[in-house]
């Protein structure tokens, strides 16, 4: 923050009386840090590339923004992409996209960092640029233009938008961050230009500066080569990996929100990574090893958080919570001692073989909520070509157990388009909601109000899975099944959600794209794309359009199988797992074989081999 | 027993809505510790009553709220408490105690006295002023149920006036009729043959019946 912006805050007021929602954008909640912009040395603003409501509900934001709030010198303000009338609104009264907590214009930030958690906020990138008042692209900053960087897992194949991000940080960034302020408070210092100052960032560990490399190209479209132009960067940049996340700081005093957020209660993450292996699970390969935390350190926490916050619910996140070691303890310990303060838990994303039955007894004692199941899909085959190891014995047993203690809200996840699906496969989804429904109505004694929710999401084949060369499906076909799974879903009790099949087939474009997306991403923007996560915003054909002009065949990214000897675009990145084991995986599916959870024996993914990651 | 607090709230929290602000109050209460009663039922929730809630843009001077507690404390002790759990831009002004059987707010509720802050010129308004108030009907229209609506406005205006360029007015808030604060600055300005000026409403006080400030009732 070079100096003060001049903002006008007379004219920010009176835009304010104009939007939708203006509550979003007026800063000041509980436990925003509210310092003056010349307190510290380094300012880093926290982008998050969606709304406000979505910023505020995500785990990372609140665990960077407090660690970086309480590093010495370095202040962290929050941006988030405006919704469209604020965005117009900005733009025709030439205010500069402003941070939450001082209305500081993005570009007088030293550090500008994104996080990346889906591939069709990347419109809502530039957006968020340009209205700062920040170069698009990278190679058109100068020496006094913010340094942007990137992290999160979208950033794990970095290539689409290289052309936008000075640096990428890959892996977990609680020790990264501090050290990237660190390295521009030394570059800044010695008065270093970008160039130097960039060198200097790609020393630390996880971090990946597309410039430092070139990329050269085969004649159909596949790449050649990815090499380093420049000595002294990595050869393959490896991602961050903490050994342990108990020492590592979590949040004791998040933000509460003046206006509702998505998720609006404490959380606490109990476990990072995951060890179950399920093939399409991009999350699960990214965050790997399994690191726990402990049940006291936890406690810790949320009696922390729930003086600082007056939260009447706790929620625990992780890939998997079922498979935290502690998981009864901490259940009980949680309800034995918030019970009484009124604060309810509830338990996400718990896994169907986890032995949740007394858990959720316990938590219905609180707040009586519904039964979340993520089959993945509908057939015993396909489940195994995937990984996910459950049985429809497991559903039905879950079930039972959900009627028998009064839930009668059961919601159920399942992916379609999966690799070697078939109409008998969907028919298997059909099954399941069919026997829950009749096995509803069989019993004498039920909960009243059936309702079974079943959702399908559309198979999106992701960088750094086993499943990475697997074509997707095209769209006509996913609109067919979509199609049929409406017609074979018309049961009683039974509601079904579909995800929209342009916005699957896009994310796997662009998720699996190298640097010439980066053209399609701009020329998409430089159209009126943004938003896109949002149904009334999303425009296929602005998309398509952007891929024509750029001359870039959408189906050559999204629906074609890739050869194992083909360089895919991240490869220029060590995730810590190997390709190999991804080919052993990827070929054990196409024979629908299981692979173990790798805490019953290890199956050399190749984090064994990085020293002390994973024991 | 019953406590009735009045509380502000500030300028720039003036786009928070009213059941955000019941959250705010709500999560400010658990924080506090202050001995607060819950409903009973299945879903308990603190029994708190704002009195009126804010038109969404409109800041707050003397709003007042009735909390309903389960244990005696002090005025002082509520004040203090909850307003070192409060985020800035709330406050507690005042308390005093009810007994349970006291009338809620809400129910005592007569009228408001409203403060138009202009952040652009308003001139030719301000000079309308008393030709607007003379008339014996102002009609005007709403939107009801059953569409656009006719209705005098002017037995609704109990005092309109100009002070050091901002306009203030004491409006009817209760069962019997409410007048939106924006309603009437759309009528004055189309009386004075002008576009709505740009405003920030501030309402500066609550009253039960015959004026007397609704924290005294």
């Amino acid at each position: 923050m070079n100096n003060l912006s001049g903002i006008d805050e007379r004219l920010i007021e009176s835009i304010l009386d104009k939007v939708d929602r203006p509550a979003r954008y007026i800063g000041g909640e509980l436990g925003a840090v509210n310092r003056q912009k010349n307190e510290g040395d380094i300012s880093f603003a926290f982008c998050f590339p969606d709304t406000y409501e979505l910023a505020m509900s995500h785990l990372g934001m609140k665990i960077l923004y407090e660690i970086l709030n309480d590093t010495p010198g370095v202040i962290c303000e929050r941006v988030c992409m405006p919704w469209k009338d604020m965005y117009v609104l900005l733009k025709e009264n030439n205010i500069p996209l402003f941070s939450l907590e001082n209305r500081t214009p993005l570009n007088e930030f030293d550090i500008v960092g994104f996080t990346f958690q889906y591939e069709m906020n990347f419109t809502n990138v530039l957006a968020m640029l340009e209205l700062g008042g920040v170069e698009i692209l990278s190679r058109d900053r100068k020496d006094n233009s913010p340094i942007v960087i990137a992290g999160g897992p979208s950033c794990c194949n970095p290539e689409p938008m290289s052309s936008f991000i000075d640096a990428f940080f890959m892996g977990d960034g609680e020790r990264g961050n501090i050290e990237i302020c660190e390295c521009i408070r030394s570059a800044k210092q010695k008065g270093f230009g970008r160039r130097e100052t960039l060198l200097l960032l790609s020393q630390i560990q996880g971090i990946y500066v597309p410039e430092f490399y070139s990329v050269n190209y085969n004649n159909d479209g596949t790449i050649k080569e990815v090499v380093p132009n420049i000595d002294s960067v990595p050869q393959n940049p490896r991602r961050r990996i903490e050994k342990s996340i108990e020492d590592l700081p979590f949040p004791k005093k998040p933000i509460v929100p003046f206006t509702q957020a998505v998720h609006d209660r404490m959380v606490l993450e109990i476990m990072r990574g995951c060890t179950q292996g399920c093939r399409f699970c991009q999350a699960g390969m990214l965050y790997r090893p399994v690191r726990e935390r402990s049940v006291e350190s936890l406690m810790e926490y949320a009696r922390a958080q729930e003086k600082a916050t007056g939260y009447e619910e706790i929620s625990l996140s992780s890939l998997s919570s079922g498979d935290y070691s502690h998981i009864d303890e901490l259940v009980e310990k949680l309800i034995a001692e918030f019970s009484k303060k009124r604060v309810s838990v509830s338990l996400p994303s718990l896994r169907l073989d986890s032995q949740i039955k007394g858990a959720l007894e316990e938590a219905s004692k609180v707040k009586k909520s519904g039964l979340t199941l993520a089959p993945e899909a509908g057939t015993q085959r396909l489940r195994d070509v995937i990984n996910k190891r459950i049985t429809n014995y497991d559903i039905m047993q879950r079930v039972k157990e959900a009627f028998e203690i009064g839930y009668s809200n059961i919601k159920l996840y399942f992916m379609m388009g999966l690799p070697t699906e078939t109409y008998e496969d969907l028919d298997g989804i059909v099954n399941i909601a069919k026997c829950i429904s009749e096995y509803y109505y069989s019993l004498h004694k039920r909960p009243k109000g059936l309702r079974i929710t079943v959702s399908t999401s559309t198979f999106v084949p992701k960088p750094f899975t086993p499943f990475q060369w697997a074509k997707q499906d095209d769209l006509e076909t996913i609109l067919k099944k979509q199609e049929y799974l409406r017609n074979s879903l018309r049961i009683k009790g039974v509601q079904y959600n579909w995800h929209e099949a342009e916005l699957s087939v896009l994310e796997a474009a662009i998720a699996r794209g190298d640097r010439n997306m980066g053209r399609v991403i701009y020329g998409a923007y430089k159209n009126g794309a943004m938003l896109d996560s949002w149904r009334e915003h999303f425009s296929y054909d602005i998309w398509k359009k952007a891929f024509l002009d750029n001359n870039i065949n959408m189906d050559f990214y999204s629906s074609r199988e890739r050869e194992y000897d083909e360089i895919l675009p991240w490869d220029i990145i060590d995730i810590g797992v190997s390709r190999d084991y991804l080919m052993r995986e990827n070929e054990r599916a196409k024979k629908a074989q299981t692979t173990r959870d790798c805490r019953q024996g290890c199956m050399g993914c190749g984090l064994q081999n990085i020293e002390g990651v994973c024991v | 027993m019953k406590m009735r607090a009045v509380y502000s709230v500030s300028k720039r929290l003036r786009h928070v809505g009213h059941l955000d602000l019941m959250r705010l109050m709500h999560r400010a209460l658990r924080r506090s510790g202050i001995p607060v009663a819950y409903s009973s039922g299945y879903n308990p929730h603190i029994l708190l009553s704002l009195a009126a809630p804010l038109n969404v843009g409109m800041a707050g001077d003397r709003e007042v709220m009735d909390v309903q507690l389960s244990e005696v404390i002090t005025e002082k002790e509520f004040v203090q408490e909850l307003n070192n759990s409060l985020p800035e831009g709330v406050r507690i002004l005042s308390a005093s105690k009810r007994d349970d059987k006291h009338p809620a707010a809400m129910s005592q509720l007569f009228a408001a006295q409203i403060r138009y802050d202009f952040l652009s010129p308003a001139d030719s308004i301000l000079s309308n002023v008393d030709a607007f108030m003379q008339r014996e009907s102002i009609m005007s229209k709403r939107k009801s149920k059953k569409g656009m609506v006719e209705y005098d406005m002017r037995p609704l205006i109990y005092a309109l006036s100009v002070n050091d360029g901002a306009l203030y007015a004491l409006l009817s808030l209760s069962s019997k009729g409410t007048l939106k604060p924006a309603s009437l600055i759309e009528e004055l300005s189309s009386f004075a043959g002008v576009p709505i000026p740009q405003y920030i409403a501030v309402r500066t006080a609550l009253y039960a019946d015959k004026f007397i400030p609704l924290e005294e009732a």
